[in-house]
Order: C-alpha cells, then sequence, then structure tokens
C-alpha cells in the first residue's frame, strides 16, 4: 500500500471533528443525528484503515474489520430509526424540534 | 515512468479526490440552510467514504456502505423529513445563540484542529511499516466467520433490529382512540 498510513486515518479524524462540532452547535433534533451519522462513519473509516495496514495477515483477520463494521452499521441504523422515531413523536406533542426548548425536565 | 510509480501516484490522486469531495460535501452539510439539502449532501459524503474503503480494499464495507447508510439511513431521513408534516422540521439556521456558534468557517477550524491533534498523536505512537497483506477480506472469509465464530452477535443483531423496528413503530404510531 502506497498511501501513507496518516491520510486515511486523518480523514477519518476530520469528519470526527466536524461531526462532532455540528452535533454540539446545531439545534435541530434531526440535524444532530445526521452529525452522529458522520461521526460514526468516521470511526468505521479508521477501523477499515488499521486493518488493512497492519492486520490483514490470515483470511479471517482480514475480514475483522468488515464483520465489527458490519455491526457499527447495524446499530447506527437501529439507532437513527428509534431516534427519528422519538424525534417525531416529541415534535408532534410540543410542536418542536428544537433540542433548545425540550424543557420538560426542567426542576 | 514505470507502472507502478503510476499506480502509485493514481492512488494518491484518487484518495485525494474522495476526500475532498467528502469533506467538502460534510462541510456543506453544516452551513446549507435546507434540511434537505443537509440530508443529501450526507449522502454525497457517505458515497464518497464508500470510494475510499474501495481504495482501501475493503470491497464488502464499501457495499453494505452504499447500501445501509447512502440507501436505508438518508432515505429515512428525508422521509422523515418530508412526510412529517410539521414547517418547523424543516425550518432551520437557529437565528439564537452566540456568532461564534453559527460562524462557518469555524467548523472547518475545529475540525482541523481536532484531526492535527489525533495525526500528532499517531505520529508519536510511531506508527510501524504497513505489511503487505497476504490475503485481503473476501466476502466468502466474511460469509462463513459471520456464521461460524460470530454466530452469536449476528444473532444479537438481528434481534436489535428486530427491537427497534418495533420500537419505532409504537412511538410513531398514532393512539387509537
Amino acid at each position: 500500500m502506497s498511501l501513507p498510513i496518516y491520510f486515511p486515518l486523518g480523514l477519518g479524524a476530520l469528519l470526527f471533528g466536524i461531526g462532532l462540532w455540528g452535533a454540539l452547535t446545531r439545534t435541530n433534533a434531526v440535524r444532530i443525528l445526521m452529525f452522529i451519522e458522520i461521526m460514526l462513519n468516521g470511526v468505521n473509516l479508521n477501523l477499515v484503515t488499521f486493518n488493512r495496514y497492519y492486520w490483514a495477515q490470515t483470511p479471517e483477520s482480514a475480514s475483522l474489520a468488515s464483520i465489527f463494521t458490519l455491526f457499527v452499521m447495524t446499530v447506527a441504523a437501529a439507532e437513527a430509526a428509534v431516534g427519528l422515531a422519538i424525534i417525531l413523536s416529541i415534535s408532534r406533542t410540543r410542536g418542536t424540534v428544537e433540542v433548545d426548548k425540550f424543557t420538560m425536565l426542567k426542576g | 515512468m514505470s507502472a507502478l510509480t503510476l499506480l502509485t501516484r493514481g492512488e494518491s490522486i484518487a484518495f485525494l479526490i474522495l476526500a475532498l469531495v467528502a469533506l467538502g460535501s460534510t462541510y456543506k452539510m453544516v452551513t446549507s440552510r435546507l434540511i434537505t439539502h443537509a440530508a443529501l449532501f450526507m449522502a454525497l459524503s457517505f458515497t464518497a467514504v464508500a470510494g475510499v474503503f474501495l481504495l482501501l480494499e475493503a470491497e464488502f464495507v464499501a457495499a453494505i456502505q452504499i447500501l445501509i447508510y447512502t440507501g436505508a439511513i438518508t432515505t429515512m431521513i428525508l422521509f422523515a423529513i418530508m412526510l412529517s408534516g410539521l414547517a418547523e422540521i424543516r425550518k432551520d439556521r437557529e437565528t439564537r445563540g452566540p456568532l461564534w456558534m453559527k460562524s462557518d468557517p469555524l467548523v472547518l477550524v475545529v475540525g482541523g484542529i481536532f484531526a492535527a491533534f489525533m495525526c500528532y498523536i499517531y505520529a508519536a505512537a510511531n506508527l510501524p511499516e504497513a505489511i503487505t497483506p497476504e490475503s485481503l477480506p473476501t466476502v466468502k472469509a466474511i460469509g462463513s466467520a459471520l456464521f461460524t465464530k460470530y454466530v452469536i452477535p449476528f444473532e444479537v443483531a438481528s434481534i436489535l433490529l428486530l427491537i427497534a423496528m418495533v420500537g419505532a413503530i409504537i412511538l410513531t404510531a398514532k393512539e387509537a382512540e
């Protein structure tokens, strides 16, 4: 592999950083959910990169990252489904999706 | 120029193009005013990262990235935005909040600082030379490992998906009067 390992690792870190910043500063709940997906994607990229550069010795160890990434994506899909359902039902009762307006639990 | 150098250069150029597309679309995701545009830029970012997965010779991951992220999750988010009938969900670009929260270039600055910090840690870790892989992940090896050694996590993941589906239906279904 001629590509230096820092390139894909840096891309993964950049995606994670941008996603983290977006998730922390935006107030639209749907948009926050989208940035969490971007962060998970950056983590997957890191995982696959390290597996490809250092761990692809046997067919089984070479496919470990693919299997783990499959589980990460499964959890991401489940999280997006339940998160969107919660956002829809909360927007139906409260009439808004801005997270700083959800102050029902405030004492 | 030998074929190997050409290949090397092509690999780097392809990676740089894909990385630029991914970063640009993620940046537009943060800055675009309409949330539907943000969702479409998210699909573009996922597709570019799928291309990077192809460069890293992980074809299976690239395929499920396209299927799950670009196909399923983007479609689900777009459907939730468009079918909800709530104008509030589409409105975005909050007007409140301090100025630094809304600043667009600051997104790249913060992301760049984070990436530089991570690259500094990687450089300090003295990563060894990349090995020449003796074998690449084949779909056959992935499938046989998934159904023998990792069959219990696989089944747990399917149960998780089933529970998520039932939970989403219960949460969004209108209550019967």
